[in-house]
């Protein structure tokens, strides 16, 4: 029997703008409204708020990438610009999701680079591009203006802000009209926190999309969980703080024991169905967004979307 | 001399006969916001004479107004000035520079503008607000002096030569009025949005050197309705200018303007953080030791006037650390002086308290007890590591204010180790403590009109409101009503919010009017009454961070406190966390209460219940937790034997021990009027 979804929420989830197309100010091919929802997700009467989306994690540097991804996807790894295209065109993703793993590096400075991939990436794909940024915080500053800068009217979602570490994102946020990711250790009262933060320095409700971590399944993937469904009531319940559409990006799932350790004939299907169960799982408990990493992942997300979202 | 108002007025007449001669057209490239003053000021784009009369008129005169349009024709007459002068600047450069100040890595503007008689002092004034990292705007005089005296400018040096004129000094207020547009969310046309955002946001100072035409005064004290503090060091006077000397006007500016650089990392050789905070030295892991009753101690912060003392400042007065033997005790006094505009007397024994965290924090140094009874240690470790004397100084300057940066402005210590200037200060130290104690014995709830909400816990327990008073801290204990006060202040839309107590409706239970009024709307209608001081009767709801659990006992007339630390059973026949799953969840259970450890001490404590006579019982632990304050304390209500009435889990483990125990020891709660 299906429960009845009326709860009497009094909240609505606030929306996000990701990606600009040419009448917006930006060249990408859509535009997505994220968020929006009533109640609690894939329990909706009538069809509000759309399935979530898959974005597709692409990198600069494969050296700091699952080894099972980089086999699979072979030469496209080295060539940020052709990844993005065949995550659009050939694996079916909603958004790219490029991670600039190449701060990484000890002592890394060549903040240009970053510019020239970011653009390289977009020019790729006409797709709405995530930014995953800097890993040091000592180039945070230069990384997310550059990212920013480069991305001047795309709308881009910028990642990932933190409690001790939010400024320079916001100011990215705030300069170049971006969405941010603001991401708590799968703590509520940490997201509200960072939320209220980023609101006083001046990001508005609109442009943030929480990512309340993603344990892997097995690997503390409950809390992540519950930590999402008490945000999701919160918002649903009117807590304004907390209405944010939320982002998860289950790809510790590529690097637990039972992953890593696979035999080369199934490792890639084990990899697929970590990443695919996790995000199912994130999605039902919340999330508009899930982030993965195998190309295989983002068809069978799809059908799984597509039919909680038909009932089929 | 010139006198600034005289000239003020002056030059304002001058300006607006000179907008009435406004003959051609006018506007900025690479812009979106017109003429941004205008613009900002009335969401007019301002190109030609009527226009700008239209502005102007609409601005009631104003001088800023009048500067812009006049500057902009002349610069559309004659063209842009050669380089190194910027002239107007894009949008693209002031997003850059609107995202440095959002960031940080910019803390505030500055405008130098005229032309300073020593081109000494201009430059020396220049490295300073470089070094404070704010980014500074010149116009006029002072650049070819600071160029002839050698002074590299240009946007990587963070000086910006504006234009040769004072009147490009117009730019200055043209690129906060458009980072107020671009970051502020200020729409053109909404001024009084602009001037809160220019007041409380833009972080700008102006300095003045002499040589300004009265037009040009006019159009510098024009900025003082954006907030600007003006300051100059000679040439000008009358006014609301701020004099000032060379080596005070860039600190005096950031004071006035509250610009503070940030700290943000600790320069000592340990680490710290709350994490360390539990962990204790031992005699055999410590260096040296201070106070605990071996050498005498004390410690003492106090609220001094703006500028007296210098933000940082550690002095260490007596033998450092290396020269004092392994393993010994030494005299010790710590003395924290700190300035603040919103910081009050009141505030100084409760930020006093923080002394005890923050030495904490640090690695390998410890620190228990308060005032003159204080004992605090160092490690081995830490020493071999080069912890000193002064890095207690460092941490306890910079702990203060990265953790009350609205509240704090200035924060300096002195550590004194020299045998009789200790002494000489603790005697001063304990007067203050008497005076201190006479004047309000801590903080009293009927002290203050204003209690504090806590609904930081609503995420979790969406009913669930704590009020904080003076005498009852938030029931996890870490929240108390200053904090609440504080947090407020920082945060207006957070989750402590001001709670007016109101009319008074039952004293002996502590329920007020207004406090009602507000725990019915911020537990959205769930919670109708709330009594500050009864376990028994309209109890404050829990949610589920309570340091302890007050509960009655029916069989035996009193109430009991559980900790959150202690595992076993108690006499009620359930541990801590079956009582906790029972009343959390900002549920308000009559009979059962959540609360601080602290709120144990509190005069207000059980008030509705007959006072701490009805505390039957507690684990050990507590007991010991509490003993060196709850023995005077009980002592001081004239209840001497009431300590070792109170049973614990050794003397009490089930209802008929407990039962037992109370009769024999003839407890105070058995003969009490009869709880239900």
């Amino acid at each position: 029997m299906i429960p009845d979804p009326n709860f009497a929420w009094t909240g609505t989830v606030g929306e996000v703008v990701l990606g600009a197309t040419r009448p917006d100010g930006g060249t990408r091919s859509r535009s997505y409204r994220i968020g929006g929802g009533t109640t609690l997700p894939f329990m909706e009467k009538e069809q509000k708020s759309p399935s979530p989306l898959i974005a597709f994690e692409i990198c600069d540097d494969s050296r700091y990438w699952s080894p099972i991804v980089n086999d699979f996807c072979g030469d496209l790894i080295h060539d940020p610009g052709a990844w993005a295209k065949t995550a659009e065109t050939t694996y079916g993703a909603d958004l790219v999701r490029l991670c600039l793993t190449s701060t990484r590096q000890r002592d890394f400075s060549d903040i240009d680079s970053l510019g020239k991939i970011t653009e390289k990436v977009l020019k790729s794909t006409t797709l709405p591009l995530i930014i995953e940024g800097s890993n040091e915080p000592k180039i945070d500053s230069e990384v997310f203006q550059k990212c920013g800068e480069v991305g001047q009217g795309e709308r881009l979602l910028l990642g990932t802000a933190e409690a001790g570490r939010y400024r320079s994102i916001a100011a990215a946020a705030l300069a170049y009209n971006h969405a941010i990711i603001a991401q708590s250790p799968i703590d509520i009262n940490l997201a509200k926190q960072l939320n209220i933060l980023l609101k006083e320095i001046g990001v508005s409700r609109d442009h943030i999309v929480i990512d309340p971590y993603t344990g892997a399944l097995g690997y503390g993937f409950e809390y992540s969980f519950s930590a999402m469904e008490r945000i999701r009531f919160s918002a649903l319940k009117g807590d304004v703080d907390l209405a944010m559409p939320m982002i998860c990006a289950p790809s510790d799932s590529l690097t637990i024991k039972e992953v890593r350790e696979a035999d080369a004939a199934t490792r890639d299907a084990i990899a697929v169905e970590w990443e695919f169960t996790t995000s199912i799982a994130a999605a039902i408990a919340g999330a508009e967004i899930v982030c993965v990493r195998h190309p295989n992942t983002v068809k069978r997300l799809k059908a799984a979307f597509a039919s909680l979202k038909g009932g089929v | 001399m010139t006198d600034v108002i005289q000239a003020t007025k002056t030059g304002n007449t001058q300006l607006k006969n000179k907008i009435s001669q406004i003959s051609r057209e006018f506007s900025y490239d690479e812009t979106a916001y017109n003429l941004p003053i205008s613009f900002a000021l009335t969401g007019v784009a301002v190109h030609d004479k009527n226009s700008a009369a239209d502005v102007f008129a609409k601005t009631g005169d104003n001088p800023l107004v009048a500067s812009e349009c006049l500057l902009a024709e002349a610069t559309a007459a004659t063209g842009k000035e050669p380089a190194p002068f910027t002239g107007f600047i894009s949008d693209t450069v002031i997003r850059k520079l609107g995202y440095s100040l959002v960031d940080g890595s910019i803390l505030g503007l500055a405008l130098i503008v005229g032309t300073p008689e020593s081109a000494g002092s201009a430059a020396a004034i220049c490295r300073e607000l470089q070094e404070k990292y704010m980014l500074t705007f010149l116009a006029g005089g002072v650049i070819p002096i600071l160029s002839s005296a050698g002074v590299k400018l240009g946007l990587d040096y963070r000086l910006i030569p504006l234009g040769s004129k004072p009147i490009h000094s117009v730019h200055f207020v043209d690129i906060v009025a458009r980072v107020a547009m671009m970051f502020g969310g200020v729409s053109p046309g909404d001024i009084s949005r602009l001037l809160t955002y220019a007041a409380e946001r833009a972080k700008a100072i102006v300095i003045v050197f002499p040589g300004l035409t009265d037009e040009e005064i006019a159009l510098v004290d024009g900025m003082r309705v954006l907030g600007f503090p003006i300051l100059t060091l000679s040439g000008y006077e009358g006014g609301e200018w701020t004099p000032a000397t060379p080596d005070t006007i860039v600190r005096t500016g950031m004071d006035l303007k509250g610009i503070r650089v940030n700290v943000t990392a600790i320069p000592i050789p340990m680490g710290c953080s709350p994490a360390f905070e539990g962990k204790s030295i031992r005699k055999e892991e410590m260096q040296v030791e201070f106070g605990g009753g071996r050498s005498p101690a004390f410690e003492l912060l106090r609220m001094k006037n703006p500028g007296e003392i210098e933000d940082g400042k550690v002095t260490v007065i007596g033998p450092e650390i290396d020269v004092m033997k392994e393993g010994g005790a030494y005299p010790l006094g710590i003395i924290i002086e700190v300035t603040g505009k919103s910081m009050k007397k009141d505030y100084e024994p409760v930020l006093e308290r923080r002394i005890h965290n923050f030495v904490n924090y640090g690695e390998g140094s410890w620190h228990v007890a308060q005032r003159d009874l204080i004992w605090v240690r160092i490690s081995k470790e830490a020493f071999a590591k080069g912890v000193k004397i002064e890095h207690l100084g460092k941490l306890l300057a910079s702990k203060f204010r990265m953790d009350f940066p609205l509240l704090l402005d200035a924060v300096a210590v002195t550590l004194t180790t020299d045998a009789e200037k200790v002494l000489v200060g603790k005697r001063e130290a304990e007067s203050i403590y008497a005076e201190r104690d006479a004047r309000i014995k801590g903080m009293k709830d009927n002290d203050v009109d204003t209690y504090y909400s806590c609904t930081l816990c609503q995420t979790f327990a969406p009913n669930h409101v704590c009020i904080i008073t003076p005498e009852r801290p938030a029931l996890c204990g870490a929240i108390s009503w200053l904090d609440g006060k504080i947090a407020f202040e920082m945060s207006p839309s957070g989750a402590n919010q001001p709670v007016e107590k109101g009319a008074l409706l039952n004293a002996q239970n502590g329920e007020f009017e207004g406090v009602n009024k507000f725990v019915k709307k911020a537990s959205h209608g769930e919670i109708e009454r709330c009594s500050l001081y009864s376990v028994m009767e309209f109890p404050m709801t829990s949610c589920g961070c309570f340091e302890a659990i007050a509960l009655m006992l029916p069989e035996v007339n009193g109430i009991m406190v559980v900790n959150r630390e202690y595992k076993g059973m108690t006499p009620s026949g359930m541990t801590f966390s079956t009582l906790a799953g029972t009343i959390g969840g900002g549920a308000q259970s009559p009979g059962f209460a959540g609360i601080s450890k602290n709120y144990i001490l509190s005069d207000r404590f059980l008030q509705g219940e007959g006072g701490i006579e009805r505390l039957v019982w507690m684990p050990s632990q507590l007991i010991e937790e509490l003993k060196p304050r709850l023995v005077p304390l009980l002592m001081a209500k004239g209840h001497p034997d009431l300590f070792d009435k109170i049973a614990d889990e050794t003397t009490a483990a089930t209802i008929e021990d407990l039962t037992d125990f109370l009769t024999r020891v003839g407890h105070p709660a058995l003969a009490m009027k009869p709880l239900m």
